[in-house]
């Protein structure tokens, strides 16, 4: 059997930005996760229906923000180094 | 026999309301025997594209009215008249478009040709590799999800009743009236209309009338919502590219590419093979549609008889049983056959002639 | 891309797993898919992400067992795949995946469902809240990302799963403000038999509770969460007594948390069976809408079989064995045998997960958490009273409810909200949930990118059918 291995710990933490603040991931985190872990349930942008991620299984989509022009589940995206993302605007919410 | 109705229509789509509630109009008791739940057959599941740039020549002045009743309609059935562009990417779409659209043009629809230039200015999110446009002020569109809920509270407002989850198993005549058994019970009717659509073809076998009803299994599908990317209800040459984006952002793509099934085996299922090409167009007719997430696909069953127009007016050799149903682009003039329909058992004189059940139909097997 | 295997098994937990290893024992070429990236499904979910200060879950190490034995198989591993439609084809199975971003199309001669369950939750007013997570949900988190949801966290629901969340908060830093749970300790005595039938598995519940206690955490027996509050982000929670068919007596009080775990039972994800063709009929007892299968998983579709959870709840431990027992029988079908007349005799595993199960089903007082204003379809924010006035308006059926309002309509396409929706038409209209219609599954079975489908096409190869009639 072939599959993925699993991501190795390096020393260096991964740099991103979610709705234009900085934070830092660990490598093999999750969007959704590395957010709540430095405090950040919140996935929509303020003065929108507050939403974060509710089933965690890739699922609800209660969890999906735009990362290169697109909607992702952020509990299925790994963070990357430089990894851009921003949270559903009042105007998209729903 | 005494009945409480005077007359049962087996079908509670579109065009089996639209009737009952003009023969309440007209003074009679109607009442709707409908096998699911009201407008969930193809009146419910189609894309509600209400374009007159995609009717048939012979049917424009049936969909005109049909136009006029769905923007009386309104709000209640998401009506929106946005206008419409029809698209050609290469020489041989443009011929077509040229020759199909002013052939409806000539047959009373507001059809104008427009420059590739205007339609860039009107809708800049549409591909540039548009040769030519035609573009008709009167096009549109409703939610057909709504048409249930829109003729449920009619039906309810005009005191019809209607019986869902109601399917006719059998249908006795004794000359004077009909009696349909529906699961365990009977009701005795002295008239009958079948409007069941793709299901038109099993009901009037059992009246001993031999229709050659065949369904298309029509596929739509909606994204997510998106950002404004056009205005406009946006078809192809061919007929074979419906869109339009709702005013929540979701966008619905449609043009009857066909999935698989048939209704006497239950549900149509989508098909892999065609929603790839359909969603490819759309997309190429749209680009930003790429960044697009597709959120569902389903199918509807549309029915036709081999000519592709109406079937409505008496069933043939049958005393007080009509018929209803069958036509390509059934949704838009459905409201209007409709009170025909019912204006026609009423006795009355008609604003526009129906069309023969007798016919021979070519190509029938 | 296309691919052509003797059986595709989807689904990499303990069922779909050990189904493909029998499978694969009988020679058959086997593809075993999967959302994640590498096998366990949720229960046994792998470790994304490394934290060397916390050791390893028992949920973690039986899962790397499964891992080590399926990579040890001739089976192949299709890694974060996941499949948006199923179709019947030239006496074969079409299976339509998403793998890195493009639509595979894959064949089988059989395939064998085990897509598991996911989340039951009963919407509570604040439901919506951020930091308001599902239970189950929270679980799949830790497994795999080594993270507690919060730093003060309830955990709230009927069955094991509060415990094994509770103790995993706690194992991995978090702090657990309490567990509420709307069973009594005397359901839980009632369990006696199988626990005493299942001592590891006894013993690992016993080390969780210990945990809990000392870690002084406070279990609140026969109560529910009737609320949370906070805004944008959770801050409280509120609970309330219950009584033992958990409808909640009244009389709330807050405890302050920034994260709330919360699960009403599981719900199998029987989608995938509905789209292939089977009718779905509800069951309570087995968590919801599930397709009827056999002993060894055999359907009314030629070739298609199920197991697992998602074939009616029975926890991990049933389902390996019965995924083994599936996997068999399928590739023995393929060589037109058939397994011999071993009479499956119910493990005591199997009971077990059957007794934990019960605990976790929803009674039927839980519905009384909903008011009018709580939101029911999530994804289209829509509350209570307009599903209550649509139905009143004659959409007594899922389908009408639907078209009326768009529950369930949204990107979760009606997995979180349809099974309340059906109880809300059942209460109005006095109908069994048996009774009413069940939801209509439709692809993709996620949103799926558009290009994914659409990409790849020259305009001039499109086959564009002749025009329509004039």
């Amino acid at each position: 059997m072939t599959s993925a291995s699993m991501p190795k710990r390096t020393d260096a933490d991964l740099r991103f930005r979610f709705n234009g603040t900085e934070y830092s991931a660990r490598p093999g985190e999750t969007l959704a996760a590395a957010l709540l872990r430095a405090g950040v349930p919140m996935l929509s942008e303020p003065a929108s229906d507050a939403r974060g991620a509710f089933c965690w299984m890739g699922w609800c989509q209660e969890c999906r923000v735009r990362h290169e022009g697109r909607w992702v589940e952020a509990c299925r995206l790994f963070v990357h180094d430089g990894l851009e993302a921003h949270g559903r605007r009042a105007d998209d919410a729903g | 026999m005494n009945s409480k109705y005077d007359i049962a229509i087996v079908g509670g789509g579109i065009m089996g309301c639209a009737t009952a509630l003009r023969l309440a109009e007209g003074g009679m008791k109607p009442a709707i025997f409908e096998k699911g739940d009201l407008c969930q057959g193809a009146s419910g599941v189609n894309a509600g594209t209400l374009s007159l740039q995609i009717k048939r020549v012979r049917l424009m002045e049936y969909a005109l009215r049909g136009h006029e009743i769905w923007e009386s309609m309104g709000d209640a059935v998401g009506f929106r008249k946005t206008g419409g562009y029809t698209l050609a990417f290469n020489g041989r779409e443009a011929e077509l478009l040229e020759h199909r659209q002013n052939l409806k043009r000539e047959a009373g629809a507001p059809i104008e040709f427009v420059s590739t230039d205007d339609l860039r200015k009107s809708e800049p999110g549409i591909a540039h590799s548009v040769v030519a446009a035609s573009y008709c002020a009167e096009d549109g569109y409703a939610n057909s999800s709504l048409t249930g809920q829109y003729y449920r509270a009619q039906l309810k407002a005009a005191g019809i009743p209607y019986f869902e989850r109601s399917a006719v198993d059998a249908i006795e005549t004794d000359g004077k009236g009909f009696t349909l058994k529906i699961a365990d019970t009977a009701v005795y009717v002295p008239r009958l209309l079948l409007a069941a659509g793709a299901w038109l073809g099993p009901l009037a076998a059992k009246l001993g009338f031999d229709l050659p009803v065949r369904a298309r299994v029509n596929t739509v599908s909606v994204t997510e919502r998106m950002p404004p990317l056009f205005a406009t209800v946006i078809g192809h040459a061919t007929g074979l590219l419906t869109m339009k984006q709702k005013p929540n952002g979701t966008v619905l793509i449609g043009g009857g590419w066909q999935g698989l099934g048939s209704p006497e085996t239950g549900r149509g299922r989508v098909n892999a093979e065609t929603l790839a090409p359909n969603v490819a167009l759309a997309c190429h007719a749209v680009p930003a549609l790429k960044t697009a997430r597709l959120l569902r696909s389903w199918t509807g069953f549309e029915a036709n008889v081999p000519d592709f127009y109406p079937v409505a007016g008496a069933v043939p050799g049958v005393e007080n049983a009509f018929m209803l149903g069958c036509v390509r682009g059934g949704f838009t003039i459905g409201p209007y056959i409709g009170q025909l329909m019912g204006d026609y058992i009423l006795g009355r004189t008609l604003e526009r002639p129906l069309f023969e059940t007798g016919r021979k139909f070519e190509g029938a097997n | 891309m296309q691919d052509s295997w003797d059986i595709a098994v989807l689904g990499g937990g303990p069922a779909g797993g050990e189904a493909a290893r029998a499978a694969a024992a009988y020679g058959a070429r086997i593809v075993l898919i999967d959302e994640q990236a590498r096998p366990g499904g949720q229960v046994w979910r792998a470790k994304d992400t490394a934290r060397e200060d916390v050791g390893d879950s028992s949920e973690t190490a039986a899962g790397n067992l499964h891992r080590a034995r399926l990579e040890k198989s001739t089976v192949t591993f299709l890694s974060q795949a996941r499949l948006w439609h199923i179709e019947r084809a030239e006496d074969q199975w079409h299976l339509h995946l998403l793998v890195d971003g493009c639509s595979q199309r894959h064949a089988a001669r059989s395939v064998i469902l085990a897509p598991g369950a996911r989340e039951f939750v009963q919407p509570f007013p604040g439901w919506t809240t951020p930091g308001v997570f599902g239970l189950a949900g929270v679980t799949a988190l830790m497994k795999s990302q080594q993270c507690p949801p919060g730093r003060r966290s309830v955990v709230s629901g009927g069955g094991p799963l509060a415990i094994f969340a509770a103790s995993e908060i706690l194992r991995l830093g978090g702090e657990v403000a309490a567990v509420v749970t709307p069973n009594s300790k005397a359901e839980w005595l009632r369990c006696w038999p199988e626990f005493m039938a299942n001592p590891s598995l006894t013993l690992r519940g016993a080390e969780m509770m210990m945990r809990l206690k000392r870690a002084g955490v406070p279990i609140l027996w026969r109560h529910l969460v009737s609320r949370a509050s906070g805004d944008p982000t959770l801050r409280a929670v509120q609970v309330t007594p219950c009584h033992a068919n958990w409808t909640p007596r009244g009389g709330e009080s807050a405890i302050e948390a920034d994260a709330l775990c919360v699960g009403h039972g599981l719900v199998p994800n029987s989608e995938v069976a509905v789209l292939a063709g089977l009718t779905p009929q509800y069951d309570a007892q087995q968590g919801g809408w599930i397709a009827a299968s056999g002993p060894l998983g055999e359907t009314e579709l030629p070739g298609l079989y199920l197991c697992g959870d998602g074939a009616g709840l029975r926890g991990a431990a049933a389902s390996q064995n019965q995924g083994a027992r599936v996997g068999e029988a399928a590739a023995m079908a393929l060589n037109g045998q058939r397994p011999g007349k071993t009479s499956h005799r119910t493990s005591a595993a199997e009971r077990f997960g059957r007794a934990m199960t019960r605990l976790a089903i929803p009674q039927p007082g839980l519905a009384r958490l909903t008011d009018a204003d709580t939101i029911v379809c999530r994804c289209e924010a829509i509350p209570r009273r307009k599903l209550d006035a649509a139905i009143d308006a004659g959409a007594t059926s899922l389908d009408a409810l639907k078209s009326a309002t768009r529950c369930g309509m949204g990107p979760c396409g009606g997995k979180y909200c349809l099974t309340n929706a059906a109880r809300l038409i059942g209460e109005k209209t006095g109908k069994q949930l048996a009774d009413i219609p069940p939801p209509v599954p439709r692809p993709p079975l996620f949103p799926l990118p558009v290009d994914a489908v659409g990409a790849g096409f020259d305009y001039d190869n499109l086959p564009i059918p002749a025009p329509a009639p004039l």
